[in-house]
């Protein structure tokens, strides 16, 4: 397997002019954006992400803020990709979004409503598709005419990388030509008391918000390759047991084995680990690679953006961050894990950054 | 189209529906013509005009599960596993025999686990934020309706949770499909499920899309859907793999087509439906002509059942094949109802019959030639069946199985 990236919402990792800020580097006040009362004062958000200075009016009036922050990462893709849809090419570009529950706020305050009020189904119509989860992927269709397969991939923290190994193989059968893949998570007072409240240890310092979107490719034509994707695996072990760390090494393996890629080649790897105290993923990682690398953490740059996670740790290559992206030369694993036991394992090679 | 290697089978169903669990009371329910639409009892529904749904009755998970405790998992993933377990006992399918690694879980759905969620709310909205209960928001993930069925099984390959909403389970299986044809399975559960919630319930009512009264697709009076729930899991198997262990092999996938309307969050779109027909054909080296029964989507709405109708006759000319809704009988239960689609399909051809479509009166004439099976099943020779599914978002996906060959 390989396909290639050859656009991406660098905004998503890389400020700069004329470029929508979709993460956060530090995090700030969010109270802006909540009118109930916050578990913390500040989190890793896009506090200023304004949909209709992105979009403009039509078309955003009822768009919830994951989904616009998803439209948005997936329009500068296909902008840095240089990709424009037209009907010579519309059926063959899809869309694999990864996610962990949709909009957690939207689908909530939907139900409150019903809850509350005088009759249970006066709840606002137009609101309803918001509480789908697959709201984000099919609006983006929507926006920019996207007629091929449209899938979103629930898989919470590795969402992202899901939604690449779903991606890859819409590719390789030939079902599209072209996938924008990617994964958005908001900020919202839903999520920021799922994330304070939540046992699971370890945890990342903060919530984080986060969208971010690639132009993956089975074969370019007259677009620059950025990267290669030469393998994504997933597997699962019940984490309870023991069995997750088994599941991720071999997951490793197997990953190695599909891109044809040597232990040696690999020079960094990006995880989905809360903090740099936290192994869970490095240690089985390098235990399989029988070396220690550079590793980079998402998490701690971000904040926990739960399905952008991995999409982030791509970005991070792609912007060569810390400068151990891979070289020509080098691969790159970019790895991730859910609470349950779930795990995923992508092998990648920046081309250009 | 990349080169097939391996031909796909359908070894074992677990449907676990409002008209009953396993492939035996599901058949006898589609060939009875039976109505697993009753009183609601998951919520209070005294506030709404229509208070009858799908639900699945009596629904005791503890008694089929054997490894997972239903107390940790949400309803959705209670069904995934039940009806994963309920698949395997009709494959005859020894776990301890499977390569785990090469064993996967591909569920779809279209609400995950949306009655922990509207527990959550409750807590969240009307007490207090910090009042969410840690053990429901542990539950919460949409993940985890394949994961139920993974740890159920004890399954390590790919535990994907596909949320295309009311398409999933045909996105499920077409996924399902891909992951044994290239290769990379020998065995995959695949299906869908979800289960009835109030905000649904509401959503759609406001949506002008529930019935007050029976769910009647293809009927010149229909009205609408009734919101069901429930779990809907195909065992897959390499045709070499369920040979190899002697399987009764009922069914083969031949294959899907997937396509987006890009037009609309929540109408249906004929031309691209027709389409995705034709893209589903081509995919599975079928022609029109070929295709005995289709499975429809049918939901029961004015708008789903023309659009679809519509497109039925564009690409099948103006004699298309026997086509019923089981979701009559049943309802719609959202993610998993093309998986009880795809069941229903192998049902169909096993068994030699069409179920039908029930609490049908009056044709529509702007689809008079359209055969809904009108409310008693029919006998006939089926051997190549075409399963629909479309969803909000746009997202269509069709499935076609075969008598094996």
């Amino acid at each position: 397997m390989s396909a290639t990236i050859t656009g991406w919402s660098r905004g998503s990792v890389v400020a700069g002019p004329g470029r929508a800020t979709l993460a956060s580097w530090t995090p700030g006040p969010v109270t802006a954006l909540s009118e109930r009362p916050l578990p913390a004062p500040d989190a890793h958000a896009v506090v200023d992400f304004d949909v209709r200075a992105e979009l403009g009016r039509r078309g955003t009036s009822f768009l919830d803020r994951a989904t616009s922050l998803a439209v948005v990462a997936c329009r500068d893709a296909l902008a840095d990709a240089g990709l424009e849809p037209d009907d010579t090419n519309r059926d063959r570009i899809g869309v694999a979004l990864g996610t962990t529950v949709g909009s957690f706020k939207s689908t909530s305050e939907f139900s409150l409503d019903s809850k509350v009020s005088e009759k249970p189904y006066l709840v606002n119509p137009v609101l309803f598709p918001n509480t789908v989860m697959n709201c984000a992927a099919g609006q983006a269709a929507i926006r920019f005419g996207l007629r091929g397969v449209n899938a979103t991939v629930a898989g919470g923290p590795i969402g992202f990388l899901a939604a690449l190994r779903y991606a890859t193989n819409a590719l390789e059968r030939g079902y599209a030509g072209v996938m924008l893949v990617g994964a958005a998570e908001e900020f919202s007072e839903h999520r920021a008391w799922a994330h304070a409240l939540s046992t699971g240890d370890p945890k990342a310092a903060s919530v984080g918000e986060a969208a971010v979107v690639f132009v993956v490719e089975a074969s370019p034509t007259g677009r620059a390759p950025q990267a290669d994707v030469l393998a994504v695996c997933t597997g699962y072990g019940p984490a309870a047991a023991g069995g997750r760390d088994r599941a991720l090494r071999s997951c490793t393996r197997r990953a190695l084995r599909t891109a044809g890629v040597g232990h040696d080649e690999i020079v960094a790897v990006v995880t989905g680990e809360a903090d740099e105290a936290d192994l869970s993923e490095y240690r089985p990682v390098t235990g399989v690679l029988g070396k220690e690398v550079p590793r980079l953490l998402p998490k701690v740059y971000f904040g926990d953006c739960g399905a952008a996670t991995g999409g982030l740790g791509v970005g991070l290559l792609l912007a060569g961050h810390r400068g151990i992206g891979p070289s020509p030369a080098g691969a790159a694993l970019v790895t991730g894990c859910d609470p349950d036991g779930a795990v995923a394992v992508a092998v990648l090679r920046v081309v250009r950054a | 189209m990349a080169e097939t290697c391996s031909r796909v089978v359908v070894t074992g169903l677990g449907p676990v529906s409002s008209i009953g669990i396993g492939p035996a009371a599901f058949a006898t329910g589609l060939r009875e013509g039976a109505s697993g639409i009753s009183p609601i009892t998951s919520f209070d529904a005294s506030g709404f005009p229509s208070k009858q749904a799908g639900e699945v009755p009596d629904f005791r998970p503890e008694r089929w599960l054997r490894r997972i405790d239903p107390e940790g998992w949400g309803r959705s993933g209670q069904f995934a596993a039940v009806a994963a377990r309920v698949a395997v006992e009709h494959g005859g399918l020894d776990l301890d025999r499977v390569d785990p690694e090469r064993a996967h879980a591909v569920l779809g759905t279209t609400s995950g686990e949306s009655r922990v969620l509207e527990s959550l709310t409750v807590q969240f909205g009307m007490d207090a934020p910090d009042t969410m209960d840690p053990r429901l928001l542990a539950q919460l993930p949409a993940a985890r309706l394949a994961h139920a069925v993974s740890e159920e099984l004890g399954l390590a390959g790919e535990s994907v949770t596909l949320a295309t909403a009311c398409s999933a389970s045909n996105y499920a299986l077409g996924y399902a499909y891909d992951l044994l044809t290239t290769g990379a399975a020998d065995v995959v559960f695949a299906g869908g499920a979800d289960s009835v919630c109030q905000w649904a319930h509401a959503g759609f009512h406001r949506l002008g899309a529930l019935t007050m009264d029976a769910c009647s697709p293809f009927d010149r009076h229909r009205s609408g859907i009734l919101t069901a729930e429930g779990g809907a899991v195909l065992l897959l198997e390499t045709y070499e793999h369920a040979a190899a262990r002697g399987a009764t092999m009922l069914a083969e996938v031949l294959g899907y087509g997937a396509n987006c309307d890009a037009n609309h969050p929540v109408a249906p779109d004929q031309r691209s439906v027709a389409e995705c027909m034709r893209i589903a054909h081509r995919n599975a080296d079928v022609k029109p002509s070929d295709v005995d029964y289709i499975c429809a989507h049918g939901t029961g709405t004015p708008t789903n059942d023309a659009a679809e109708a519509a497109a039925i006759f564009e690409v099948f000319g103006h004699r298309p094949p026997a086509t019923s809704s089981i979701k009559s009988m049943i309802g719609h239960s959202m993610g998993a109802a093309s998986g009880f689609g795809a069941i229903a399909c192998t049902l169909a051809i096993t068994e030699g019959f069409l179920p039908p479509t029930v609490n049908w009166s009056t044709p529509d004439l702007a689809f008079a030639d359209l055969d809904p099976v009108p409310n008693v099943a029919r006998p006939a020779r089926v051997r190549v069946v075409q399963n629909n599914g479309f969803a909000f978002g746009g997202n269509n996906a069709i499935v076609l199985l075969g008598a094996l060959r």
